[in-house]
């Protein structure tokens, strides 16, 4: 039996349930012989999703934000509000409205609803908001309103309408990261300044893939997976996004810089950013949360772009993917169906020094992959999935299994059309050195080490008080932080704020391959000791470090540090 | 807990009846829950299908319907321990600091309980002298074993210590959860968060970076 089948099926008899969560439901009785409950879901807390044809949706293509004049912002910037505002002055200013709607995740989950669509919160009435495209060099502004409803007349049964917004994960001056307590609530707005500036001026050090998300503190998970999280892509000297670009060292990969598509599935250019968002769906239609549930939240039907198991329209040729995992509390094994060769070349949205071809990418919540895929094997009027093989059957992390091939988790379709012009993107041998690690610069060592008790997630047995700053690392040095997860059964997504580490040893052994790379979410195993390196430069402030497992962050397992003087 | 449903749904009906030939004295009511007369249809609360509808006790051995009568329509504050957790991972010192600062509004529209994690030792007297130690003015709650392990199981409550305490707003149906160590100011505040009306606050003291 297909899942396919099997999830409608489910629709039709409640007790059915996706392998996945651990097969037939077992009754109350069977459960108390198992020996953990978290294991099993509970039909009244999470029923099924309303069953949904894969495949048959359009995937949304977010169009990049359009600008705004500077002096249509009123009040104007306060340029004191920002560190170093007048060396990085804003080139292109932006506006974005959060705002409660409705949403096309599927139609036949629209058709369940009275108001045409799903619930959902939105930047500029869509969700995923407009994608930021910004270039290494050129300032950003971004000025963003609370324009949710009130608590009480908020329509989301989850969430909290306030909001703070992470540029995940920018070089960004505290007072424009999203840090958690800086939050807005319905009528008021946030400016965000992006000095779009290199880490140390250090060309090695540019970003690519980046997202935006809510970070309100207590409800990140809840605001993410109700609709707040939008995509980002950073273009530099090399990396401009431009296939047919003839300047000396552009790495013309492919793009053509253009974002946004049609509504039939067809995307503008050839660089695609995929969000994924594991969602369960309630009988009318509307996203489903259970917060009571501190292990971490998983949804039974994949979204990407937030529609759901869409499909795309792709020519026999190449293409570059930015794969985001959302969360909130989801890894994935990700795979074509016929299990053939993708190429990666970047990770946590960092190019790598050069592409490691794989067969499956394997992503915890907030990782990225930038992969190509050369669709020229294909055939116009063929068809190929793309699909998650991990099993997980709560939100502590995967079993580590891989489903079986008829319980594999549909997520997109590529549908092979009619070449339109010719690829003259590139897959270089080599693309952007890392910078140097001179330990010699280390002045401090850092243990964090993640943990649950008594109910809550720890780190160092500490949880999320805004009155306690738990490092102080000096502006100018590097530091050894080493990453620790204490515990034998979950995962845990580390995520530091402002800076890329490198990794100096996982588990003891030096990075090979994809691992080789500047990243920003280490995807703690059971027992796993990552230490990594650091240094601290350009703004000075609040930041954080968390478990991007959301539900554990909002169960506390974050704690502040502060770069000083 | 089907069973259980339909067993209120039958008491609250049979109720009417019982009611009329027994004048429903209170020593009654206290003595056989399924008689009290003032228990609500079950069905109704935002959140009425994922708790127990079972019967838990104070500290003064009133009885009540956890969730129709304690959670429902209410804006509660929600912690656990036992006397016998308490010596190992006191919570009650802080609590006590939290209640201070929500004093006007406990009882009246800010509900606190404490739910034991040791149902099988923990009772109404113990729980009250334990109550009475630190001041707490709270409810103390306490059942049938197995009646307040589905309570906890509601919470994900494990263990005989549980560190986080919740807040919920069961009129608008939604909860958030703090550290039960955490300084009391953030936990009123996460109250104040959720209430609705003139309480309603969004922030006790501004945490801005800039």
């Amino acid at each position: 039996m297909k899942r396919r089948d099997l999830l409608k099926a489910g629709a039709a008899a409640v007790a059915a349930t996706p392998a996945i969560f651990g097969g037939t439901m077992a009754p109350r009785s069977a459960q108390a012989q198992l020996c953990r409950l978290e294991g099993i879901r509970n039909p009244i807390t999470e029923p099924d999703s309303p069953a949904v044809t894969s495949f048959t949706e359009p995937l949304y293509f977010p169009p990049a934000m359009a600008e705004v004049p500077e002096a249509s912002l009123n009040p104007p910037p306060d340029p004191g509000r920002h560190q170093r505002y007048s060396e990085f002055l804003p080139q292109k200013f932006y506006v974005q409205h959060l705002t409660e709607g409705y949403w096309n995740y599927h139609s036949e989950l629209s058709a369940l609803n009275p108001n045409g669509g799903s619930l959902a919160w939105m930047f500029n009435g869509a969700t995923p908001g407009e994608t930021l495209v910004a270039r290494y060099g050129e300032p950003v502004f971004v000025r963003r309103y609370n324009d949710l409803p009130d608590l009480e007349h908020s329509q989301m049964p989850f969430g909290y309408p306030a909001s703070t917004i992470h540029l995940h994960n920018a070089h960004t001056a505290s007072e424009s990261d999203g840090y958690p307590m800086d939050f807005t609530i319905p009528g008021e707005y946030w400016d965000h300044h992006y000095a779009m500036m290199l880490a140390r001026n250090d060309p090695r050090e540019a970003l690519g893939s980046l997202w935006y998300h809510d970070h309100m503190v207590d409800f990140t998970s809840t605001n993410v997976y109700a609709g707040l999280s939008a995509m980002t892509v950073f273009y530099d000297d090399i990396d401009t996004g431009d296939e047919n670009d003839t300047r000396p060292g552009a790495l013309r990969l492919p793009g053509n810089l253009q974002f946004g598509g049609d509504d039939q599935g067809n995307p503008n250019g050839y660089d695609i950013q995929l969000i994924l968002h594991d969602v369960r769906f309630d009988q009318n239609g509307n996203p489903a949360y259970n917060v009571f549930d501190t292990d971490g939240h998983l949804g039974d039907l994949i979204t990407v772009n937030r529609k759901v198991k869409p499909f795309m329209n792709v020519e026999p040729r190449k293409y570059r993917f930015r794969i985001y995992d959302g969360g909130p509390s989801r890894l994935y094994e990700l795979e074509l169906r016929d299990q053939s060769e993708m190429i990666c070349i970047a990770n946590d949205g960092n190019l790598l020094e050069g592409p490691v071809p794989v067969t499956s990418i394997v992503l915890g919540p907030a990782n990225r992959y930038d992969v190509i895929i050369d669709f020229s094997r294909y055939s116009p009027g063929e068809q190929i999935d793309l699909v998650n093989v991990m099993e997980q059957t709560n939100g502590q992390g995967p079993t580590g299994r891989r489903l079986p091939a008829d319980q594999v988790m549909d997520v997109l379709r590529f549908n092979i059309v009619d070449l339109k012009g010719p690829d003259n993107s590139q897959v270089p041998s080599f693309l952007r050195k890392l910078p140097d690690i001179n330990l010699e610069e280390v002045v401090a060592h850092r243990e964090w080490v993640f943990d649950h008790d008594m109910g809550l997630w720890t780190v160092n047995g500490q949880f999320m008080d805004p009155n306690i700053v738990s490092a102080t690392p000096k502006q100018g040095t590097a530091e050894i932080w080493t990453f620790r997860n204490a515990g034998t059964s979950w995962a845990h997504p580390v995520h530091v704020h402002f800076e890329e580490f490198q990794v100096l040893e996982w588990n003891g052994k030096p990075p090979t391959g994809v691992l080789k790379s500047r990243k920003d979410v280490a995807v703690l195993g059971p027992g796993d000791t990552v230490k990594v390196f650091y240094r601290f430069d350009d703004f000075e402030g609040m930041y954080v470090i968390h478990c991007h497992n959301n539900v554990h962050e909002d169960n506390a397992m974050m704690l502040q540090w502060k770069i000083v003087k | 807990m089907e069973s259980r449903r339909k067993f209120l749904a039958t008491a609250v009906g049979a109720t009417v009846a019982v009611t009329a030939a027994t004048a429903a004295s209170a020593a009654a009511k206290n003595d056989n829950p399924a008689l009290m007369t003032c228990s609500p249809a079950v069905g109704g609360g935002k959140n009425a299908s994922r708790f127990p509808h079972v019967i838990v006790q104070d500290q003064f051995k009133r009885k009540a319907w956890f969730y129709e009568e304690l959670i429902r329509d209410k804006l509660v504050f929600i912690n656990f321990t036992s006397v016998k957790g308490e010596k190992y991972y006191p919570i009650l010192e802080n609590m006590v600091k939290v209640q201070e600062m929500i004093s006007d509004r406990l009882g009246k529209d800010v509900f606190m309980y404490t739910i034991t994690t040791d149902p099988y030792r923990d009772t109404p007297d113990t729980l009250k002298t334990l109550a009475d130690a630190y001041g707490a003015k709270w409810q103390f709650l306490s059942g049938e074993p197995e009646d307040v392990r589905l309570v906890l199981e509601a919470f994900h409550a494990r263990g005989s210590l549980h560190g986080l305490s919740w807040v919920g707003n069961e009129k608008l149906g939604r909860w958030l959860n703090k550290p039960s160590r955490l300084h009391p100011l953030y936990i009123a505040e996460s109250i104040a968060r959720l209430s609705t009306g003139k309480h309603h606050k969004p922030y006790l003291e501004r945490m801005r970076s800039a």
